[in-house]
């Protein structure tokens, strides 16, 4: 065959007979789904002044809202209560917004998905990516607000980047399954709104779990028998802990926190990519 | 298996349809639940079995919803099919719609970079690419701005210059050579006939018997999902002139089971 050198392929093809399997498919396309997070960073901040500063001035300005509400409007008890609050915030802040804008992220994708083969599990997990950036960037006026207000740092602080990757790890089992749920039934999308909604009263965010006392209804009880069960009990003190009562999480939040971690991610992407191949017929 | 080879047995490709006629809210309550469980499918494709050899051309004809998108998006691996066998080995290029994966937010730069990770190159890779694209979209200074400031011409040239960069071993083609202005046009037919003499497997759907028979011997026509007739380009012609003179049946549509 009279090839043109120029034509040549340059990497000569050794492509294996096998059919990669969904992991080694997800590595090989790494990089997408850094090129996609930076994608929606850009996007999101496009035209806007102060571009990713907003990622850190939000948190602050919901601090002061807070702040103000929680000491002057209904003054809470609670020593430092915006760091209190702000610590478990944040985490949950990151959670809810991955989980709401990553269900959606197959069906804002679909043209691409229509039209090129691509592993779709990395569209839900560029969104938890690009959350977990905003997160990670919402730490340092939580830092700056702890300085302000004399909040002692320990060395429980150093626990905080498996905080993060477990809660990371969480997000992104969780944004999976509800990702390919909502290929199958839109109505997912809404129902979660309204779910997330409950789950923040339901959780530990505005409140400790020590401090629930001991009323004993039966509503009451079924509410402590949810927040038994909650991950969110084990996933914000994970947090919280450290950032605001100075002291490493207890082994049994750590324990019940992987688990539910490897557990949602495990069965998140097992049934995201057994799913997946039928996608393109309900978009 | 050979790279460049693309094995199609018995593939079939069925798509579920739901009729939506609602008139009383009775039965708007009980359909949204029946839909779940009965919907009507409509096999697009059904019993194709096609070899290609690496560096074999062959054209697909046939009228509009006989298959052939639907036989192209299997090949490129975006369709699995419901039934039979699509086996290909090496890397595709599939140049069916050009710049689909482009970002109207994002410059030329960045969808270039982005649309070679979504093909699975490297950041290095495309960088060492990133030059030559540029030339060939003859975009200059417009790769840094963003897409959506684009002509369409422009975003096609940036969709094809990119879609010819990537060594594919498989060229599958969709009547994309429409794009851009007459020169523009003639120098992507060029570069495919490049690649046809690198020997690169080559998929062209095309409802011009002239660029069909110019790229490609052999041919293969679909007539409402089948393969009715393969062979040399010549007499593909005349059996698919012969099929559209009949009647047309329409789209078959059987209940699932």
């Amino acid at each position: 065959m009279k090839a043109d050198a120029e034509l040549q392929l340059a990497s000569a093809p050794t492509v294996a007979l096998r059919k990669p399997g969904p992991i080694e498919d997800l590595i090989k396309f790494r990089q997408l789904i850094l090129m996609l997070v930076v994608r929606e960073l850009k996007v999101r901040y496009k035209r806007s002044v102060l571009g990713l500063l907003w990622t850190m001035l939000n948190p602050l300005l919901l601090m002061v809202v807070y702040t103000i509400v929680f000491t002057t409007i209904m003054p809470s008890g609670q020593h430092n209560f915006s760091v209190f609050l702000l610590s478990a915030l944040l985490p949950w802040i990151f959670f809810s917004t991955a989980l709401m804008q990553g269900l959606n992220s197959v069906l804002a994708n679909q043209e691409l998905i229509r039209k090129v083969r691509v592993p779709q599990a990395v569209f839900p997990l560029s969104v938890v990516g690009s959350n977990l950036v905003n997160f990670t960037l919402s730490l340092v006026p939580l830092v700056a607000l702890m300085l302000g207000v004399g909040q002692p740092f320990s060395a429980a602080l150093l626990f905080l980047p498996i905080s993060v990757l477990l809660l990371t790890v969480f997000t992104s089992g969780i944004t999976l399954l509800f990702a390919t749920a909502t290929v199958f039934f839109r109505d997912v999308k809404h129902l979660t709104e309204v779910l997330l909604q409950m789950l923040m009263y339901l959780s530990p965010v505005l409140y400790d779990v020590t401090q629930l006392g001991g009323k004993s209804s039966w509503w009451f009880n079924m509410f402590r028998d949810f927040l038994a069960v909650n991950p969110m009990t084990y996933l914000i003190p994970l947090v919280r802990d450290p950032v605001y009562y100075a002291r490493f999480p207890s082994l049994l939040v750590v324990a019940v926190a992987a688990a539910w971690s490897i557990g949602a991610l495990v069965v998140g992407f097992a049934v995201f990519v057994r799913l997946s191949p039928r996608h393109i017929h309900h978009l | 298996m050979r790279t460049g080879e693309i094995r199609i047995r018995d593939a079939g490709v069925s798509y579920r349809l739901y009729r939506e006629k609602v008139t009383t809210l009775k039965e708007a309550v009980v359909n949204r639940f029946r839909h779940l469980r009965t919907s009507e499918s409509f096999w697009a494709l059904r019993h194709v079995t096609l070899t290609i050899a690496p560096g074999e051309a062959i054209a697909l004809v046939g009228h509009n919803g006989s298959g052939k998108s639907t036989l192209l998006k299997t090949i490129a691996g975006v369709l699995t099919p419901s039934e039979g066998e699509v086996e290909t080995l090496g890397r595709i290029s599939p140049m069916i719609e050009l710049g689909a994966g482009f970002d109207p937010e994002l410059t030329g730069r960045d969808n270039v970079y982005l649309n070679g990770a979504l093909l699975g190159f490297s950041r290095k890779q495309m960088e060492a690419k990133f030059d030559r694209i540029v030339a060939f979209s003859e975009l200059g200074d417009f790769i840094d701005m963003p897409i959506k400031s684009y002509s369409s011409g422009m975003y096609a040239r940036l969709g094809f210059a990119l879609a010819q960069d990537v060594e594919p071993d498989i060229l599958i083609i969709d009547e994309v050579l429409a794009v851009g202005d007459e020169r523009f046009r003639e120098k992507c037919r060029r570069r495919i006939l490049d690649f046809r003499t690198a020997g690169v497997t080559f998929c062209y759907v095309s409802h011009s018997l002239e660029s069909a028979a110019q790229l490609c011997p052999r041919a293969a026509v679909l007539h409402h999902g089948r393969v009715a007739f393969d062979g040399a380009v010549e007499d593909a012609w005349a059996a698919y002139r012969e099929m559209e003179r009949g009647p047309s049946p329409g789209p078959q549509i059987d209940l699932a089971p």
